[in-house]
């Protein structure tokens, strides 16, 4: 994840030269190139090579040169499982931002002592085991639930309705889950706004909304783009919410991923279906910089 | 069956090491199903033997299958369905086990022992066995349901939880069509397409891990689940009923072997044989109601366990039964087609 945050966290300051690191960057960073090697670019190579492989019977990978698997994953069904997770993704990170950023800008603009109180608050659920708060979800949602029970006996419904299973209860369990990605980076940049910035704006004659469309939005866009990456790439392949809260009614790329490498029993397969969504992944990143540079 | 989520097993991994007070000399790594074998049991044995039990769990077979396949773990003792039993005899994956060191095995019923996956159980013990069914929701579901078709019908659209695995929807769509669970060739999978076009859309719920969640909610009016969630069903509610389906359904058997690369064979026998005792065997099914294999087990276990549908089929019921077989790189194709018709 390091790679994706770094370069939209960052702007070289200006007048930066480059340098070359010397020998005690090199052992200081040592421990992070080791883990990007081991746990990022190995895996990456070794799921890009099972993905030309065959298999047995038993699942086992055949080291046979294959395009086979490549050919079978261009079908439409695939194709579409991609879109249907990406927009999924994409509607997650939209709300994320519609929430996560009024809550970031309050915390980061609060009296300092509520600061790190607020922060915690957003914090606090996360100390729960992911599953735990999962299936809380499901106890809340569902038809004979603590919301419908709730809404029946102040009559709003008269009888109870099905929230979870659908794409509502999808959407909102991913955005229950990553919304503090998105607080996170949008608060860093918030508590870093230079009011001197805000407040010329608004002697030079721009109203509130004015200052804050072309002023506080601006200054901290590095943020948003941190927190819509942070939240984006990780909701595409998360399936264990799209199972548990979906219902599993609409399968999602992760989640068919992971069933062509344990009960598809083919590893090539499902290795090439990784490869393409990593692909797509790598060819989002690299529009999104180059629009960056070009704004630039 | 026991599928509980591979989440749930990574958060049971915290609870896992099953040591002992008594210096222990002889190890055994158990590899098994998640939520199977109450970890009472395996304290027991532990102290019982003086072995020092370590226990690593999987929530589904081909889990198990592709760690043990790329030669990982050291593991005593497996515990695989029928049909990845198969492949694993076929494969020559196991060590074969010595009867004379399970003189519990005389315990279960014949009609678990000698079937086509091990003939002649040269590598494998019983350890539980269980049925596919359907569960109704009778305060919810008015009409009589009988098989597959009264369940898939239209008027119950969005009432459904199925299992969330392929070959079993498969195999039902099979039996719909009069074919049998392992009848799976290229001809026949197109004949039960138009099944399955119309059963999926359907659906409201896909779980294998427990089912039983969405018909505890009344989320869902009717299921078709593994017997040991049945069960528990039966037990919570009077207003749910157990059905095996008209149209005949799968039976799994779950069973322990020693794979080939085992170090402690001794200790996995020993293990086998204690899981066997018919009161050990007893204790297991109280806490995992499934199909308990074991009659001298039976005997120990109180009228209304045993009178529980969803875990004893009766006679009748159990002819009706068909097992897995192996079909190897159909696998992915069958999850294809599945997901294809998801999506659709």
């Amino acid at each position: 994840m390091a790679g994706f945050a770094a370069p939209t966290g960052v702007a070289p300051p200006p007048g930066a030269h480059h340098r070359t690191p010397g020998l005690l960057a090199w052992i200081i960073l040592s421990p992070l190139v080791l883990w990007l090697l081991l746990f990022v670019v190995a895996p990456t190579l070794m799921l890009t090579a099972v993905s030309f492989a065959e298999r047995d019977a038993l699942g086992r990978i055949v080291w046979n040169f294959s395009l086979q698997n490549y050919f079978r994953a261009f079908d439409w069904v695939w194709l579409k499982i991609l879109f249907q997770s990406l927009y999924y993704a994409f509607l997650t990170t939209v709300i994320c931002m519609a929430v996560g950023y009024p809550a970031a800008y309050c915390i980061g603009r609060a009296p300092e002592r509520w600061r790190g109180i607020l922060l915690m608050l957003v914090m606090v659920p996360f100390w729960t085991s992911f599953l735990i708060r999962t299936y809380a979800w499901i106890t809340i949602l569902s038809k004979e639930g603590i919301v419908n029970s709730q809404m029946i006996s102040a009559g709003i419904f008269t009888e109870p309705i099905s929230l979870l299973y659908s794409p509502f209860a999808i959407v909102l369990g991913l955005v229950y889950n990553f919304l503090p990605f998105m607080i996170l980076p949008i608060y860093t940049s918030v508590e870093k706004l230079d009011n001197a910035m805000i407040e010329a704006a608004y002697d030079l004659g721009a109203g509130p909304l004015r200052a804050f469309s072309q002023v506080i939005i601006p200054l901290t866009r590095p943020g948003i783009a941190a927190g819509a990456m942070l939240v984006f790439v990780p909701s595409i392949a998360m399936f264990a919410i799209t199972t548990l809260m979906g219902g599993g009614t609409n399968p999602m790329i992760g989640e068919v991923i992971f069933k062509q490498f344990t009960s598809g029993r083919n590893q090539p397969f499902g290795a090439a279906l990784g490869t393409i969504l990593l692909l797509v992944f790598i060819l989002t990143l690299w529009l999104a910089r180059s629009q960056r540079v070009k704004e630039e | 069956m026991k599928k509980t989520t591979l989440l749930l097993s990574a958060l049971a991994a915290f609870a896992l090491p099953a040591t002992t007070h008594a210096a222990p000399n002889k190890n055994l790594n158990i590899y098994c199903w998640s939520e199977y074998i109450p970890q009472a049991v395996i304290d027991r044995f532990a102290k019982e033997t003086g072995t020092k039990v370590t226990v690593e769990n999987y929530a589904s077979n081909e889990e198990m299958l592709s760690k043990l396949a790329a030669g990982g773990g050291a593991y005593d003792i497996i515990q695989p369905s029928e049909y990845v039993m198969e492949a694993l005899v076929k494969e020559k994956f196991l060590h074969p086990i010595d009867r004379a060191k399970i003189p519990n095995l005389k315990n279960i019923a014949p009609q678990f022992l000698n079937l086509a996956f091990d003939p002649g159980n040269k590598f494998s013990v019983p350890f539980m066995a269980g049925t596919v069914g359907i569960v109704v929701n009778t305060d919810l579901i008015k009409t009589e349901i009988r098989g597959f078709n009264d369940v898939f019908k239209p008027e119950n659209k969005g009432n459904i939880v199925v299992l969330d695995d392929a070959r079993e929807i498969v195999a039902w769509a099979l039996l719909a069509n009069g074919m049998g669970v392992n009848q799976i060739t290229d001809k026949n999978l197109n004949k039960i397409k138009p099944t399955l076009e119309k059963w999926l859309p359907l659906v409201k719920v896909y779980d294998s891990d427990s089912p039983k969640t969405a018909l505890l909610n009344g989320d869902v009016a009717v299921g078709v689940v593994w017997g040991g969630e049945g069960a528990i069903l039966l037990n919570k509610n009077k207003k749910f009923r157990w059905i095996i389906p008209a149209e005949g359904s799968h039976m799994f058997i779950d069973s322990l072997a020693i794979p080939k690369a085992a170090k402690n064979v001794e200790s996995a026998e020993e293990f086998m044989n204690f899981i066997l005792r018919p009161e050990i065997s007893k204790e297991i099914s109280e806490e995992f109601p499934y199909l308990n294999p074991n009659l001298a087990a039976r005997a120990l276990m109180t009228k209304k366990e045993l009178e529980n549908p969803a875990s004893f089929p009766t006679d009748e019921e159990m002819k009706k039964m068909q097992i897995f077989r192996d079909i190897g790189t159909q696998a992915s194709e069958i999850e294809e087609i599945v997901t294809t018709l998801k999506a659709q």
